[in-house]
């Protein structure tokens, strides 16, 4: 706070130090008025929920069979350790984390490549770029798995009828189901990632890369020793983001799949939405949204570990 | 030479390959919901047909409107906003200009709060809903889009903010006004087109919301976003209509795509210069 350290700089003394003590507490005061509504919706939406979630977690709760609820202590984590689907769920999400992380930095640093040297046309882009990243992955899940991916009538699968492939079941077989779903969360996304990486490039100092001209560096040096290193905590920032997403996506699985065929495209976040609400088990299901929670804040603290590391 | 008109050749390809690739399922739903239903399903698909407004017309006036839903977007979307900027504007403001204890604490558990899973806030509250009632409701809702829009909305005013020089609140508090005074009459005006900005980003946040919606909403309040699925059943899927309503439910967030335009990627990597944050 600027005006209380001005004025309690020039005058002089304890009445100055007094004056200046209560501006300070006013200043806090203040503060605590304009923080209070926010962080009490905060604390009401967020924290609260996250005790009452690792609560429930040690519950029985069934709300199909209401007459067996009742405390078990840590016994859904016991089970949750020896359940296949949540162990097969873990990996899907892994997957479908990694892969769709992976394409959207590397499709997008090769796109905002590319545009950055065109001399016309950049503005296309920038517009273009942004049309699926405001939509609704509700929206985009079901375009895609009507209008793109049904057999015989979407175009990905005339495409492939066309390209003598023959018509496939998209999203009924499993390993094209994953491989479907991968895609389009790579479409909606790779847009966000090719703008922050654009504007990246746009803001390296230009005379590096001249200097580097001058001493024959080739084009892939160049890439590899100047840009890549100055782009580094643009694309960590990429990946931390996109991680974090991709690990709770929801709608763009569930429109498309709703997880299967069986649980083939079922990851950890669909799983707990599943048996919370579709099976009913509440108690089971809070303790794999714990469970989620904390591979969350295992794969973010090595994330921000990488971020640090040099 | 050659190798430079190679280069630019194969430069044009791939990216022209991008572009369309990009706006491919857009254009596509857009050109579905014009057709009548013997047109979509015409087999090779027709690229060159007589338009339509049918399907429109059906999927807002016909049986089954979903003119309701986009009302229950509207209203949903819009209340989230109002309260979110409510409580924002103000929290923001402390965290970027004011001094007190347990500041940098105050912003990073803000952050923080983005960690838990939604999933791990949804089971919680649907308990807690229905419990009071609140299920199907407007206020449910609302109160749960609190949880991802006012750490979003905090984060993104205070980079703007920060940004004002601290001259303007000097000379104003040396006139003798108020702290309140100060901030209404004299921040607010500099910061409004971080507020606009921010608006346009929470609202679209609220309407692209999906895991809350299903399993909060009920016949009475139900955004666009999940009545989309009575258009798809196992039995039939109406094909014109059901890409009218995508395209109903696209149009008002790319409008304010593009309007936001410049500040899209600000919007989109807001908090993450300081630490995670996610859409």
């Amino acid at each position: 706070m600027k005006p209380a350290t001005a004025t309690a700089g020039i005058a002089t003394g304890t009445a100055a130090s007094d004056l200046g003590r209560v501006l300070a507490q006013r200043e806090r005061r203040f503060a605590a008025a304009l923080l209070a509504p926010a962080f009490m919706a905060l604390l009401a939406t967020t924290t609260f929920p996250l005790l009452f979630l690792i609560g429930t977690s040690a519950f029985r709760m069934d709300l199909a069979m209401p007459f067996a609820d009742g405390f078990v202590g840590l016994e859904n984590y016991r089970t949750l350790l020896t359940d296949d689907r949540f162990w097969s769920s873990l990996l899907v999400s892994l997957v479908y984390t990694g892969a769709t992380v992976v394409l959207q930095v590397a499709l997008g640093l090769a796109l905002a490549l590319l545009v950055m040297d065109m001399k016309r046309g950049q503005g296309w882009f920038r517009v273009v770029a942004i049309l699926p990243v405001v939509l609704s992955p509700a929206v985009v899940g079901m375009i895609w798995r009507t209008f793109m991916l049904a057999p015989e009538f979407g175009i990905v699968d005339y495409l492939a009828i066309n390209a003598g492939l023959g018509s496939k079941n998209w999203l009924g077989d499993p390993l094209l189901a994953m491989i479907s779903v991968i895609v389009i969360h790579t479409w909606q996304w790779t847009p966000f990632a090719f703008m922050v990486l654009l504007a990246s490039l746009a803001s390296l100092p230009e005379d590096i890369y001249e200097a580097a001209r001058l001493d024959r560096a080739s084009a892939w040096q160049r890439f590899r020793r100047i840009t890549l290193p100055l782009l580094r905590p643009a694309i960590v920032m990429v990946v931390i983001m996109r991680t974090m997403v991709a690990l709770t996506a929801f709608a763009a699985i569930f429109t498309v799949t709703g997880g299967g065929p069986g649980t083939a495209t079922e990851i950890l976040n669909l799983y707990a939405y599943r048996k919370s609400f579709t099976e009913l088990s509440i108690g089971y299901g809070s303790a794999l949204a714990v469970a989620l929670l904390i591979v969350t804040l295992l794969i973010s603290g090595v994330l921000f570990a990488l971020r640090r590391a040099k | 030479m050659t190798a430079k008109r190679f280069r630019f050749v194969a430069t044009m390809i791939i990216t022209l390959i991008f572009l369309l690739a990009w706006v491919f399922p857009i254009v596509w739903s857009v050109l579905n919901s014009l057709k009548t239903d013997q047109d979509v399903l015409a087999y090779p698909p027709k690229l060159i047909f007589q338009p339509t407004l049918e399907a429109y017309r059906d999927v807002l006036f016909g049986s089954g409107s979903i003119l309701p839903n986009l009302i229950s977007s509207f209203v949903i979307s819009i209340g989230t906003t109002v309260i979110t900027m409510l409580m924002a504007v103000p929290a923001a403001y402390a965290l970027a200009r004011l001094r007190f204890r347990g500041k940098k604490f105050a912003g990073f558990y803000v952050l923080a709060t983005q960690m838990l899973p939604p999933v791990g806030i949804i089971i919680p509250y649907f308990l807690i809903l229905r419990n009071i009632g609140w299920i199907d409701t407007y206020q449910g809702i609302i109160l749960i889009y609190l949880s991802f829009s006012l750490p979003f909305a905090i984060w993104l005013l205070v980079s703007y903010f920060e940004d004002i020089p601290f001259e303007m609140e000097e000379a104003a508090y040396l006139d003798g006004a108020s702290r309140m005074r100060t901030l209404w009459r004299i921040i607010i005006p500099q910061v409004r087109g971080g507020i606009a900005v921010t608006i346009v980003f929470v609202f679209l946040n609220a309407w692209n919301e999906f895991l809350f919606a299903v399993v909060l909403s009920g016949n009475t309040v139900r955004p666009v976003t999940v009545a989309m699925f009575n258009f798809v059943s196992v039995e039939q899927t109406l094909w014109a209509k059901l890409a009218a309503v995508s395209v109903l439910a696209m149009l008002p967030v790319v409008i304010l795509g593009i309007i936001a335009q410049k500040n899209i990627v600000k919007g989109l990597t807001v908090g993450a210069v300081k630490g995670g944050g996610r859409r």
